[in-house]
């Protein structure tokens, strides 16, 4: 037994010197399950999706509209554009054209144009429009499902409004007020009540169709015809989705999944690789070069550019992979996906020596990097859309690799944007890249590793 | 030459000249200094004071192109052991300028001179530690330095390899390969070396030929015996003769200048102290090194 104990007592001690483990066995899983806690809503009163800005064209003046907007406004899934941003308090307010340029833009994803003719002159019911970049389908579903929620709760009152409209169309006004009035008294008279307030509510459409509220399923597409539910409301609201971008996309699941899974296993193969100095530290190979006509920053650089190599090969495979399997359309749009490539691997891979440059050992690195990438890519959106999180875990994501890198695929193979339209989203990674390389080098010239 | 780490003087005002052709040899205890003192003469650190030449260039670390002059063999196998023999030995000689047909020819030369011609295609990972010692050495060779650093290159070699390593070195060294070759072995440095110097706590203590050298020792013969009641009465009738150290366990006997060592047997004689209890020992390179740098254990 006591041999037993010794043995037991040898591992404890090995497993709490080794903090790469440690890392491993308990701060990894405990910063995911934060990450997924708050994905799920556990422990927050406002569970769902959070800070989707949403672009709202009011064309309409009719004040049922106003209505339609402030309740898409109350809901805290959305933050609602409804100016042309940087043009001051008396900002215009926003034009369809607006709306899908933002979308074009990448600047937003959903938007909901309330057309002048709301209440529909042709028919009983009212008509809207969304558009929407559907580049998550998760995201996307969830958004629309908010957005049918919030118009269909405001819908009875516009649609007692289009049947007076529609009655005062067949019978004229005069006719339709003196029918209001008659139908009120009678109602009073028979059931008791104001008959005043009686027949407001008549002529304002308030026929208590409130028991009508509920979602219908949607359909993306450009066309205009009804969306195709069986809820009692289909044939009265004519949503009209229009896809802004990525219509063109044939394999729409598996365009927008690779990039993710490949980001993550790049960001763990070039740590792994710059974890590999302190192989070459500790088996004399950096003497050996540093004895040679060889610089550090020879050093340094070479391994940079072979991780950046190895992320533009990497990434490039997996799509390939992706192709192969799922049909992704890679060729399309190559030579800006390459370009894309080559900056997220070589922010990652600046990730990565920075990661070995403030870091004793080689295990130390592969346990730091495996909470940084773990990490990183729930945040980052690779796993799940980050508006599936709180905002402040939102803006945290901005400062990640692959968030941007994300969005760099997304660009490429979901909006098939041009070079230039690009160039933003591959600064940010090369300025990222340019901060974290000059950070690790600095660090690496006061760090022992050269020594 | 004066190198700091912190609070502690690797190197206290070191200063050698060697020259070319000779085969230096630098003996001393782990930590003494000598790593560090290889590591300024290689460009790898700079020293906090003093300068470095090499046929009259400085040597320093941000002139990279004078460390094409020198090759070194560091103390552990800095070798990429995925790779083949043949490929480490490309890259090392690439980085030196070498191409091509020139660079081949190198290689064949190297592999040979190291007896591993035929495992160039296999990856060092297979090699038994001699061989990648040996190939330890002829990555340092590719280039044809004028000076070569051996950083103890035979730790744990065994004997047949560490053989054909010290061959191959003298047949360099005989060649006009200077060699600074860092060891704490005696027998290394007494075979290989013609200079030895003794360095401990960063400073030069000995410099010299091995004659020169062992010539420092304040004596030239020493006797121990076993502390026991056979040789009890012969310790104190010593003192005449030359200096005697006691331990618990064991005398130590020095004659003095000009003392002839018969009389010490006569007396040994005289006490019926059995000869096969005297260990007498010649003055050697590990009694003056340990004499120079005590018996107290390093770290």
């Amino acid at each position: 037994m006591r041999i037993l104990l010794t043995l037991v007592r040898k591992d404890c001690a090995n497993f709490l010197r080794d903090k790469a483990t440690l890392s491993i066995t308990f701060l990894v899983p405990i910063a995911l399950i934060y990450i997924f806690g708050q994905v799920f809503g556990i422990n927050r009163k406002d569970s769902g999706p959070s800070g989707i800005q949403l672009a709202v064209v009011n064309e309409s003046r009719d004040p049922a509209a106003q209505k339609l907007v402030e309740a898409l406004a109350a809901e805290k899934a959305f933050r609602l554009v409804t100016t042309r941003a940087g043009a001051g308090p008396a900002a215009p307010p926003l034009t369809e054209q607006d709306a899908q340029a933002l979308i074009l833009d990448n600047q937003l994803r959903f938007g909901v144009i309330i057309p002048r003719d709301l209440i529909r002159e042709d028919a009983i019911g009212v008509r809207l429009k969304i558009l929407s970049n559907p580049r998550n389908e998760i995201e996307a579903q969830m958004v629309h499902g908010l957005l049918q929620k919030a118009i269909y709760s405001s819908v009875p009152e516009l649609l007692g409004r289009s049947l007076i409209e529609r009655a005062r169309q067949s019978v004229g006004g005069a006719r339709m007020d003196r029918f209001a009035e008659a139908l009120a008294t009678s109602i009073t008279n028979t059931f008791g009540g104001d008959r005043d307030a009686i027949q407001r509510r008549i002529e304002s459409g308030d026929f208590g169709l409130s028991f009508l509220q509920r979602p219908a399923a949607t359909r993306t597409g450009t066309n205009s015809e009804p969306s195709g539910s069986t809820s009692p409301l289909a044939g009265l609201v004519g949503i009209e989705t229009q896809q802004v971008v990525g219509q063109q996309v044939k394999r729409p699941e598996a365009t927008r999944v690779v990039g993710g899974w490949a980001m993550m296993f790049l960001l763990f193969a070039v740590s792994g690789s710059a974890a590999a100095f302190f192989d070459e530290k500790k088996t004399g190979i950096f003497q050996r070069l540093l004895a040679a006509p060889v610089r550090r920053a020879h050093i340094l650089w070479s391994r940079f550019l072979f991780g950046t190599l190895l992320g533009l090969v990497q990434l490039t495979a997996l799509f390939f992979a992706g192709r192969v399997m799922y049909g992704v359309d890679i060729f399309g749009n190559f030579w800006n996906l390459a370009v894309v490539c080559i900056a997220a691997g070589a922010a990652s891979t600046s990730l990565g020596m920075l990661i070995v440059s403030f870091t004793p050992t080689s295990a130390a690195a592969q346990g730091v990097a495996t909470f940084v990438v773990l990490t990183m890519s729930a945040c980052g959106g690779a796993w799940f859309p980050i508006s599936f999180m709180p905002e402040f875990m939102q803006q945290f994501a901005k400062f990640t690799i692959v968030y941007w890198a994300m969005e760099g695929f997304s660009q490429v193979l979901w909006a098939g944007q041009s070079f230039v339209q690009i160039l933003p989203t591959v600064g940010v990674l090369a300025g990222i890249t340019a901060g974290v390389m000059a950070i690790a080098i600095w660090r690496f010239n006061r760090g022992r590793l050269f020594e | 030459m004066t190198k700091r780490f912190g609070g502690l003087t690797a190197l206290d005002g070191v200063s050698l000249d060697i020259a070319r052709g000779e085969f230096f040899g630098l003996l001393g205890p782990n930590g003494a200094g000598k790593s560090t003192l290889m590591s300024l003469i290689a460009g790898l650190r700079a020293p906090d004071s003093g300068t470095m030449t090499l046929d009259g260039a400085p040597l320093s670390v941000a002139k990279v192109d004078t460390r094409k002059a020198l090759g070194l063999v560091p103390q552990s196998v800095a070798l990429y052991e995925e790779l083949s023999a043949e490929q480490n030995l490309k890259i090392f000689g690439a980085l030196y300028g070498l191409r091509g047909a020139a660079l081949g020819a190198r290689i064949d030369e190297a592999l040979a001179a190291v007896q591993l011609a035929d495992r160039r295609h296999d990856p060092v990972k297979q090699f038994s530690g001699g061989m990648q010692r040996r190939l330890n050495l002829a990555a340092a060779l590719l280039h044809r330095p004028k000076l070569l650093l051996c950083d103890e290159p035979t730790v744990g070699v065994d004997p047949q390899s560490r053989n054909a390593i010290f061959d191959f070195l003298e047949r360099l060294n005989r060649e006009g390969l200077t060699v600074i070759y860092s060891t704490h072995y005696m027998e290394e440095a007494t075979r290989l070396c013609s200079r030895i110097g003794i360095i401990d706590h960063g400073k030069i203590l000995a410099f010299g030929t091995l004659d020169e050298l062992l010539a420092q020792l304040p004596f030239e013969d020493e006797i121990t015996f076993p502390a026991t009641e056979v040789t009890a009465g012969l310790a104190p009738r010593l003192a005449a003769l030359g200096s005697v150290s006691s331990s618990r366990d064991l005398h130590r006997f020095r004659p003095h200048a000009g003392t002839r060592m018969s009389e010490f047997y006569a007396l040994a004689e005289q006490h019926a102290v059995p000869p096969r209890l005297l260990a007498h020992e010649r003055p050697t390179l590990e009694a003056l090194f340990l004499h120079l740098t005590g018996r107290t254990l390093r770290d």
